[in-house]
C-alpha cells in the first residue's frame, strides 16, 4: 500500500467519525416550550403556574359567554341568536349530547382543574427559598379556591362528574378512564377545597386590583355560601354563616350605590366585586361583547347570538324597574329577522348590555364571578328558608332600593320565597345565575313550561317541554366516546 | 444520472499480475445512442483477467496484443473484440433487452431492473414528457400500480398527497419520503417537474427499509437531469393552456329564493333586491397555465453539467387564485483525477400563491358553498362600495371573501448537495455527501378595512406569518463490489446524520386607519405575535448486502438502525431489516431454450419499516410539555402564566410496518409484451397517534403508540407493444391496484372526524373498519304526514328523532381498486396519447348538499329544493324546511354517493417536425403538441367534481382519517394545454 492509499482511508475514517460522533445531538431539548422537569422550581414559577390556572377564566369559552348560555340562554332569560344550530338547542331545550357547546364547557373546567392540580400538586414540593411558607400556603389555596369554582360548575350542570384531583403522568386507560363520583362527593371534595382555602386565604392583598383579580377569603367564604345553597341536602344554617361572614368581611364588602356602576366600565374592581375576570382589551381581551352588542357598537350587521326575552323584559316592566332593565338590555333596530321581537327586518330587537366596552372587536367588560348582591339575595333566601321572613325583607329591600323599587310586598315564607327569586332574576340577569336559582327552588319544570314565547316565523308558541331530567346538561358524547367508565345523564 | 457513482462497477478479478510483454488497451463501452455504460465486463478470452468500466463507461486494462476482449453487460448483446495491437478501443454494445438492462434508482445506489427483487415502479421520460404539468404529484397519477394521488382539489396551490399502497397510519404523515438527489424532503409543490429525469417509487418494505424509520410509506426517489452528451444540448420547452370547470349546480334563480324565504318565514323589502346573479359566474372564470423552461447541458472530459431556468404560471378558475413559479437549477459532477470525483446539485425555487378559502360553508367565508348560498337577488355592491349580504344573516357575498382580503404567500427554498465520491480500489468506493434543504415561507393576510363587515368591525387585520425551515442531512457510504466466479457481491455501508429545525413567528394586528398599508406595522393594535422553535435530529447507521449466482439467483439484504430526538430514551433506537430473493427462471437451463419467454423472474421479500413523521408540534412531547402564554392580569399587570400542554410519555417510539411482498415479472414475445404481478401485505402496528383521552384528564390528546392497522393488495402492470412497424407503432401500458386497508385494532377508540357545520362529524376510523368510513344515520325518506325526514332507528323503526346510537357506518371512500390505461399511437413524425385514468368502488359524502339541500336558514339552495315537502301526504324525497333545526339533513344516507369514476385524464396529440426541417431551422429536434386534460369524465356523482377530497391539506390526521368529503371544495378543472418542446 502506497501513502496514497493511507491518506485516501484517513480522510475517509475522519469524515466517517465525524458523522457518527452525533450521540448528544439526539438529547434535544425544547427551545420554545418548557417541561415538567423545569417548570415548577422557583418561586416565579409557582406564581406562573398560578397566574395560569386563573387564566382559565379569561381565556375559556365557558367563563367568556357560555355560562350566559347554560343559565340565562336555557332559562326565561334570554333566547339564543347567531347562526349555529347547536346555540339554539340551549334556547329550546333539546340539547343533544353532541352538542360542541356542551363539550366545549365540559373541556374548559376540566382544564381549568388540571392546572389548578397542578399547583397544589407541585408547589408544596418547590424548595426554593425565595418562595415564603405563608405564600406558598396561600398558592396552594389560591388553587382550592379555583378547583372548587371549576368543579362547583361542573357538578351543577352535569350532576355527579369524575373527580381528578392529581394531575395524570400516563395514557395508561387505567389510569385515565375516571368513572363518574356522586353528586355528594363532588360537593364534599369542593366544600374541603373552600374550606381549606378560607383558611389560609387573607382578607385582602392591598390594593382592590389585586384583592378582586385573586381569591380572597371572602371570595371563598362567598362561594361556601353557593355551594351550601345549591347542594341537593343543602343546609341554609350554613349559607347565612358564610353569608354573614362576606358581609362582615374585614374587606369591607359594599353594595355600589348607583346599579349602573357595575356595568359602566368605569367601576371595575369596586366594592361590591368580590371576585372579577381581568381583562385589558387587547392581549387579554374578551370577544363576547362583538358577538352581542348591536350594530351601532360592533358596526357589524350579523345577527347577535344572545337576545334578551320577552319573558325577561315584562319581568322588569311589571315591577317597573327601569334602573335595572335599561342596564342589561338595549334596544334598537336590527338589519335581520328576530322570531321573537320582529318578523321583519329592522324591528326593534333588545340586545344584552351588561358587557357593553367594545374597541376594535375587544373588550374590557368582565363578568362578576362573585359579588355582593348576589350573596345579600342568598342571605335572604337563607333567612326566609329558617323561617326568619321578616329579616328577609330587610335584605331583599337593601338592593330593591338601590334598584330605585320600594319595599318587597311579599310578607308570608312561601310569597317572600317567590319574591326573592325574581328579585334575583331582575339583580342576576345575564350574570349566569337564573338556571341553578329555578333548579334550586325546584321551580323549573312549572316555569319553563309555563312560558308564552311564540315563533313570529312560524306563528307557533314553543313547547319547551321541560322535565326534571333536562335540569342538568347531556355528558358529551365524545367524552363518553374517550371514556367508556362514564355513563350518560337520564333523558339523553 | 447516477450511472456514474453506479454500484456495479467492479468486476476484477484477482490476477492482475500479467506475464509477458502486455499493451494497455483504453476504451469507452457505449450503447447505440452512444451513452457511456458503467459496470460492463471486460475480459480477457480465455483468461480469468478482467475489468469493468467505471462510472463513465472507461476501461483499461492490460493484456497481450494479439488477445480477444469480451465485453458483456446484461440485457446487451455480448461482443468480442480482438485487439489488434490497438491501445485504443471504443466500443459500442447493442441492446438485447432494453428493459431490464434499464439502470433504475434505488436507495443509496442504483440496479439493473432485471436484478431487483423488491417491488419498485419506476416512470421515466415517456411518461413524464407526455403530460406536461406543474406538480410532480399529476406526473404520477394512474402511471403505476399501487400509487394513489389523492388531489384535495383542483386549486392552483393545492398539495397532492400521494399514497403508496394504501394508507399506514392514522395520525402519523401518510406521505412517501421523497428524495430528491439523495436529499429527503417534504413539500414536493416547488419542484419542476421539467427538471426532472426519472422518478422510482420503493413500493415494498425490502426495497424502503434502507430508509427505516423514515421508510413505512414507501419512497419516491427523484432524479433530475444531468449532462449526458459531448456536444451541449440546448432544450426549451413552453406551454400555454386554458382550464375552466367541468359543471355548474342548479341553484334557485332570484324569484324562486324569495319564494323559499318567503315560506320560511322570512319578510324583508324585497324591492331593495332586484339583483339576480348565479354566484358561480361571479366566481368561476376561464382559468390559464403557462410554462417555460430553457435547460442547457452537456459533459466533456471529466466534466457533466447541466444548468436549467424555469417559470410556471397558473391562474385558477376561481377569481383571485393563482401560482407561479421560478426554478433555477445547476447540477455538476466533475471526475478530479482517477480517484476522486466530486458534484454538486443545487436549485432554488421561488413559490407564490394565492389561494381562496374553500372547505367551509357561507358562514366560514368559504367561496364556493358562498355562491351556491348567496341569494342571487342582492347584487354585488351595496351604494357605499361595500359588499352586499344576505338581507336576513350577514353572510357576505363569496366575492367579499375573493376580494375583501389579499393573501400573498411566498415561498423561496434552496434544495441542494454536494459529494465527493473516493475510489480506494477499483472495489472500494467511499462516498460522502451533505445536502440541506432551506426553506423560507411568509404568508400575509390584510383584511380591507371598509369591504366586508369583519373587517370594519376589526378596522381592518393584518397578519404576517415566516416559516423557516432549516434542513442538512450528510451520508458517507462504503462500497465494496466483488465477483467471485459466479458469485457477485455487492455490500454496502455507511452512516446517516439528519437534523432538522423549524422556527415560525407570527403577529396580527388590528386598528387600521386606511387600506393604503397592508403590512402590521400601520395597525394600531397588536392581536397576538407570538415565535416558536423546534429541533428534530435523526441518527442512522446502514448496511445492504447484494449477492447474486449467475444472475439467476438473486438476494438483497437491507439493515438500518435509526435513533431521533423526537422518542423517548428508552425506545431512540429502532432497528429496520429486510431481507428479498429473485429467481431469474429465464435464465435456468430448462426455460433457457422457450424462445417465446425472453424473461420471467420470481421476486418474495420482508421487511420492517418505520414512521416518524410527527408534527412539529409534537416533537418532544415525550417529555411532558409545559406551554407559556397564559397570562391573567393582576394589580393591573399581565402575570406570564403557564400550563400543563402535553402528557409525558417516556415510551413513545415510531410506527413499524411489516411488509411481505411477492412478485411475478414476466416478458415474452420477443420483449413485446411484458406483464408485473404484486401481492403484499402490511402490517402497521404501534401506530403513532394524538390518542383523543378523556377531557377530565385536563388534555385533549396525548401522543402515545397503539393500535394495528393492515393494508393487502394486488397490483398488476401491463405493457404492450401491439404494433411495431416503421411507420406506425401502438404501444397500451395499463395497470390497475387493488387496496384493502382495515384497521385491526384501536383498542375501544375511535376517531371521529371532519365536522360539518352543525351536523357533528362525517367521518369514522374504528376497529374493524377501513380508515374514513363516513358515519351517520340511514335515510328513509320524507314522512309524508309531518315532512320531516325519517331515519332508522336501532329498533329498526322509521324515527324523525334518532338517538346518537343509531348512527351507523353509511359509507366507504376507500376505493376498491384504480386504475389507469394509456394508449399511444404513432405514425410518422404524429404520435397521439390518451391516459384513462379511474377510480371505483369509492363513496363520497357530498356535504356541500348539506348546506344546499337542508334549507335550515336564509341561504340559497339548489334547485332540489322544489320538490321539498310542503303539504300534508305530499310524498317527496325532499324533507320540509326546517328553519334553525339540522334534523332534517342530518349526516345520514341521503348525502353518500357512488364516487366511482373514469375519465379522460390527458389526451395529446403530438408532432415531430422532420429532422431535415428541423435541421434547417438549426433545430436538433422540435415537437408541437396539444394536450386535454380531463376531457371527458364519467361518474354519476353529482358534485362539481368526483376527485374531491376536503380536509385532506393541512392537518395529516385527516389526510388518512377521512377523505372522500365534498364541502364546497374547489373543484378539478378541465384544461386545454398548447406546447412545444424545441431542442438545439
Amino acid at each position: 500500500m502506497t501513502t496514497k492509499y493511507i491518506f485516501r482511508y484517513a480522510l475517509a475514517a475522519s469524515l466517517a467519525v465525524s458523522a457518527a460522533s452525533c450521540k448528544k445531538s439526539l438529547d434535544l431539548q425544547p427551545i420554545s416550550d418548557a417541561t415538567v422537569n423545569n417548570s415548577y422550581n422557583t418561586a416565579s414559577q409557582a406564581e406562573a403556574a398560578l397566574a395560569g390556572a386563573y387564566n382559565t377564566f379569561v381565556s375559556s369559552d365557558y367563563y367568556i359567554w357560555d355560562n350566559t348560555y347554560t343559565s340565562d340562554v336555557r332559562s326565561d332569560n334570554h333566547y339564543a341568536g347567531g347562526d349555529n344550530p347547536d346555540f339554539f338547542q340551549y334556547d329550546n331545550l333539546t340539547l343533544t349530547a353532541t352538542n360542541s357547546k356542551v363539550y366545549g364547557d365540559w373541556s374548559n373546567l376540566y382544564n381549568g382543574i388540571l392546572k389548578a392540580n397542578t399547583v397544589i400538586q407541585r408547589v408544596p414540593l418547590i424548595t426554593d427559598p425565595s418562595l415564603a411558607a405563608d405564600r406558598k400556603a396561600q398558592i396552594v389555596g389560591e388553587a382550592k379556591f379555583l378547583r372548587a369554582y371549576h368543579y362547583f360548575q361542573l357538578v351543577k350542570n352535569w350532576g355527579g362528574v369524575p373527580l381528578v384531583t392529581v394531575p395524570v403522568t400516563t395514557t395508561d386507560p387505567a389510569d385515565i378512564n375516571t368513572p363518574r363520583a356522586s353528586v355528594a362527593d363532588v360537593y364534599n371534595q369542593i366544600i374541603a377545597d373552600l374550606t381549606d382555602a378560607a383558611g389560609v386565604l387573607p382578607d385582602t392583598y392591598g390594593d382592590a386590583s389585586v384583592n378582586k383579580a385573586r381569591a380572597t377569603k371572602g371570595a371563598a367564604n362567598a362561594l361556601l355560601a353557593k355551594v351550601y345553597a345549591q347542594k341537593p341536602d343543602r343546609d341554609y344554617n350554613k349559607v347565612l354563616t358564610y353569608a354573614d361572614a362576606v358581609i362582615s368581611s374585614p374587606a369591607g364588602y359594599a353594595l355600589v350605590s348607583n346599579y349602573s356602576d357595575l356595568f359602566d366600565d368605569n367601576h371595575y374592581n369596586n366594592s361590591e366585586s368580590i371576585l372579577e375576570a381581568q381583562f385589558n382589551g387587547t392581549t387579554i381581551g374578551n370577544w363576547s361583547p362583538s358577538l352581542l352588542l348591536p350594530p351601532s357598537i360592533t358596526s357589524t350587521t350579523w345577527r347577535k347570538f344572545i337576545t334578551p326575552s320577552k319573558n325577561l323584559a315584562n319581568a322588569f316592566d311589571s315591577e317597573g324597574d327601569v334602573v335595572r332593565k335599561n342596564q342589561t338590555m338595549l334596544f334598537e333596530a336590527a338589519p335581520w329577522v328576530d322570531e321573537y321581537w320582529s318578523a321583519t327586518v329592522n324591528g326593534v330587537v333588545p340586545f344584552p348590555y351588561k358587557q357593553r366596552n367594545l374597541v376594535n372587536g375587544n373588550s374590557t367588560s368582565r363578568q362578576y364571578m362573585l359579588r355582593l348582591g348576589d350573596i345579600i339575595l342568598l342571605k335572604a333566601e337563607a333567612l326566609n328558608a329558617l323561617g326568619r321572613t321578616g329579616e328577609a325583607a330587610t335584605e331583599v329591600n337593601k338592593i330593591r332600593t338601590r334598584a330605585h323599587l320600594g319595599n318587597t310586598p311579599a310578607a308570608t315564607q312561601s310569597a317572600m320565597a317567590l319574591a326573592i327569586e325574581k328579585e334575583r332574576r331582575l339583580e342576576l340577569a345575564q350574570e349566569g345565575q337564573r338556571w341553578d336559582d329555578l333548579v334550586r327552588y325546584g321551580r323549573a319544570e312549572t316555569v319553563m313550561n309555563a312560558l308564552n314565547e311564540t315563533n313570529l316565523i312560524t306563528g307557533q308558541k314553543v313547547n319547551y317541554n321541560m322535565t326534571v331530567q333536562k335540569e342538568l346538561l347531556p355528558i358529551p358524547q365524545t367524552e363518553l366516546n374517550r371514556n367508556p367508565a362514564l355513563t350518560q345523564n337520564p333523558g339523553y | 444520472m447516477q450511472k456514474r457513482i453506479t454500484l456495479f462497477c467492479a468486476f476484477l478479478l484477482a490476477s492482475v499480475f500479467a506475464y509477458g510483454q502486455n499493451i494497455t488497451v483504453k476504451g469507452t463501452v457505449r450503447d447505440q445512442k452512444g451513452e457511456t455504460l458503467p459496470g460492463v465486463s471486460v475480459r480477457v478470452k480465455d483468461s480469468d483477467a478482467g475489468v469493468a468500466t467505471d462510472a463513465n463507461g472507461a476501461f483499461s486494462i492490460n493484456t497481450a496484443s494479439n488477445s480477444t476482449l469480451i465485453f458483456s453487460y446484461i440485457g446487451f448483446a455480448t461482443k468480442e473484440q480482438p485487439v489488434a495491437g490497438q491501445t485504443v478501443l471504443n466500443v459500442v454494445l447493442d441492446e438485447s433487452n432494453k428493459a431490464l438492462s434499464e439502470v433504475i434508482v434505488v436507495g443509496y445506489g442504483t440496479q439493473r431492473k432485471g436484478d431487483i427483487t423488491g417491488a419498485v415502479s419506476v416512470i421515466g421520460k415517456k411518461d413524464l414528457d407526455q403530460r406536461p404539468n406543474t406538480q410532480i404529484g399529476n406526473l404520477i397519477e394512474g402511471k403505476t400500480a399501487g400509487v394513489q394521488v389523492v388531489s384535495p382539489s383542483g386549486s392552483p396551490s393545492a398539495t397532492l398527497s400521494i399514497k403508496i399502497r394504501g394508507t399506514n397510519s392514522i395520525n402519523a404523515g401518510s406521505n412517501p419520503l421523497y428524495v430528491i438527489d439523495g436529499v429527503p424532503a417534504q413539500d414536493t409543490r416547488s419542484l419542476n417537474p421539467a427538471d426532472i429525469e426519472t422518478i422510482s417509487v420503493l413500493k415494498d418494505a425490502s426495497s424502503a427499509a434502507i430508509y427505516g424509520a423514515q421508510g413505512a410509506n414507501g419512497v419516491v426517489l427523484i432524479t433530475t437531469k444531468r449532462g449526458t452528451t459531448a456536444k451541449p444540448k440546448v432544450e426549451l420547452s413552453a406551454y400555454y393552456g386554458f382550464a375552466s370547470v367541468r359543471k355548474k349546480l342548479d341553484v334557485l334563480n332570484a324569484d324562486q329564493y324569495h319564494q323559499l324565504a318567503t315560506d320560511l318565514g322570512y319578510s324583508t323589502d324585497w324591492t331593495k333586491y332586484t339583483a339576480n346573479n348565479d354566484w358561480q359566474d361571479e366566481i368561476f372564470r376561464s382559468g390559464s397555465s403557462q410554462n417555460y423552461q430553457l435547460a442547457i447541458s452537456g459533459k466533456n472530459e471529466g466534466t457533466s453539467y447541466y444548468i436549467s431556468g424555469g417559470y410556471a404560471k397558473q391562474l385558477g378558475v376561481i377569481e383571485s387564485s393563482e401560482m407561479a413559479r421560478a426554478n433555477f437549477k445547476v447540477n455538476l459532477d466533475q471526475k478530479v483525477n482517477n480517484w476522486l470525483t466530486v458534484g454538486t446539485n443545487v436549485a432554488y425555487t421561488r413559490y407564490n400563491d394565492v389561494s381562496i378559502t374553500d372547505d367551509t360553508n357561507v358562514n366560514g367565508g368559504g367561496v364556493l358553498l358562498g355562491a351556491l348560498t348567496t341569494p342571487p337577488n342582492i347584487g354585488i355592491f351595496n351604494a357605499d362600495g361595500t359588499y352586499t349580504a344576505n338581507p336576513f344573516q350577514q353572510w357576505e357575498n363569496p366575492l367579499a371573501s375573493l376580494y375583501g382580503s389579499t393573501r400573498p404567500y411566498k415561498n423561496q427554498r434552496l434544495l441542494g448537495n454536494a459529494y465527493g465520491e473516493i475510489k480506494f480500489t477499483p472495489d472500494l468506493k467511499f462516498r460522502s455527501s451533505l445536502g440541506i434543504d432551506y426553506i423560507n415561507a411568509v404568508s400575509d393576510y390584510f383584511l380591507d378595512p371598509y369591504l366586508t363587515s369583519y373587517g370594519r368591525q376589526n378596522n381592518g387585520i393584518a397578519r404576517n406569518e415566516t416559516n423557516l425551515t432549516n434542513y442538512w442531512i450528510s451520508d458517507n457510504t462504503l462500497t465494496y463490489t466483488k465477483k467471485l466466479g459466479k458469485h457477485n457481491f455487492n455490500i454496502l455501508g455507511g452512516f446517516v446524520a439528519q437534523k432538522y429545525r423549524y422556527e415560525n413567528t407570527y403577529i396580527q394586528t388590528t386598528g387600521f386607519s386606511g387600506n393604503t398599508i397592508p403590512t402590521t406595522n400601520a395597525g394600531s393594535v397588536i392581536g397576538s405575535a407570538y415565535n416558536n422553535k423546534s429541533e428534530k435530529f435523526n441518527n442512522s447507521i446502514i448496511g445492504r448486502v447484494n449477492y447474486d449466482y449467475a444472475g439467476k439467483y438473486l438476494f438483497t439484504a437491507n439493515f438500518r438502525a435509526d435513533a431521533s430526538s423526537v422518542f423517548g430514551p428508552n425506545t431512540r433506537w429502532g432497528y429496520f431489516p429486510s431481507f428479498s430473493a429473485g429467481w431469474r427462471l429465464s435464465e435456468e437451463s430448462f426455460l433457457k431454450d422457450v424462445t417465446v419467454i425472453n424473461d420471467l423472474k420470481l421476486r418474495a421479500g420482508y421487511g420492517i419499516v418505520g414512521n416518524d413523521q410527527i408534527s412539529t408540534t409534537n416533537y418532544y412531547s415525550y417529555l411532558g410539555g409545559v406551554g407559556s402564554g397564559a397570562n391573567y392580569i393582576i394589580g393591573g399587570n399581565i402575570q406570564p402564566g403557564n400550563y400543563p400542554s402535553s402528557i409525558e410519555n417516556r415510551n413513545l417510539k415510531w410506527e413499524e410496518t411489516k411488509q411481505t411482498n411477492i412478485g411475478i415479472d414476466l416478458t415474452i414475445l420477443n420483449n413485446r409484451l411484458t406483464f408485473s404481478a404484486d401481492a403484499y401485505i402490511k402490517d402497521t402496528k404501534d401506530l403513532l397517534q394524538t390518542y383523543p383521552v378523556p377531557r377530565s384528564t385536563g388534555f385533549d390528546f396525548a401522543l402515545k403508540n397503539i393500535g394495528t392497522l393492515r393494508n393487502k393488495g394486488l397490483e398488476f402492470l401491463v405493457s404492450s407493444k401491439n404494433i411495431v412497424q416503421k411507420d406506425f407503432q401502438w404501444s397500451t401500458d395499463f395497470n390497475i391496484s387493488f387496496n384493502r386497508n382495515n384497521v385491526t385494532a384501536l383498542y375501544g377508540q375511535q376517531y371521529f372526524l371532519n365536522t360539518i357545520a352543525g351536523r357533528s362529524e362525517a367521518s369514522l376510523v374504528t376497529e374493524g373498519k377501513p380508515l374514513g368510513v363516513f358515519y351517520g344515520y340511514v335515510y328513509e325518506g320524507v314522512d309524508p304526514q309531518t315532512g320531516n325526514a325519517l331515519y332508522l332507528a336501532k329498533s329498526g323503526e322509521k324515527s324523525s328523532n334518532p338517538t346518537a346510537d343509531d348512527r351507523t357506518i353509511i359509507g366507504n371512500p376507500n376505493p376498491d381498486f384504480i386504475y389507469g390505461l394509456t394508449n399511444t399511437f404513432s405514425y410518422k413524425d404524429f404520435s397521439f396519447t390518451v391516459f384513462l385514468q379511474g377510480s371505483q368502488g369509492n363513496d363520497i359524502f357530498n356535504a356541500t348538499r348539506i348546506e344546499t339541500e337542508g334549507m335550515t336558514g336564509p341561504q340559497n339552495q339548489s334547485t332540489a329544493v322544489l320538490r321539498r315537502w310542503t303539504t300534508p301526504g305530499q310524498n317527496t324525497d325532499i324533507p320540509k324546511a326546517s328553519v334553525n333545526n339540522t334534523d332534517n339533513s342530518r349526516i345520514s344516507t341521503r348525502f353518500v354517493e357512488n364516487g366511482s369514476y373514469l375519465r379522460v385524464k390527458t389526451a395529446t396529440l403530438s408532432y415531430n417536425l422532420p429532422k431535415t426541417i428541423a435541421a434547417k431551422l438549426r433545430l436538433a429536434s422540435i415537437r408541437f403538441y396539444a394536450t386535454g386534460e380531463n376531457l371527458f369524465t364519467f361518474t354519476k356523482y353529482s358534485g362539481f367534481d368526483p376527485e374531491v377530497n376536503a380536509f385532506t391539506s393541512g392537518s395529516s390526521a385527516n389526510t388518512n382519517g377521512g377523505f372522500g368529503i365534498d364541502y364546497g371544495t374547489y373543484p378539478q378543472t378541465r384544461n386545454l394545454i398548447f406546447g412545444l418542446n424545441a431542442s438545439f
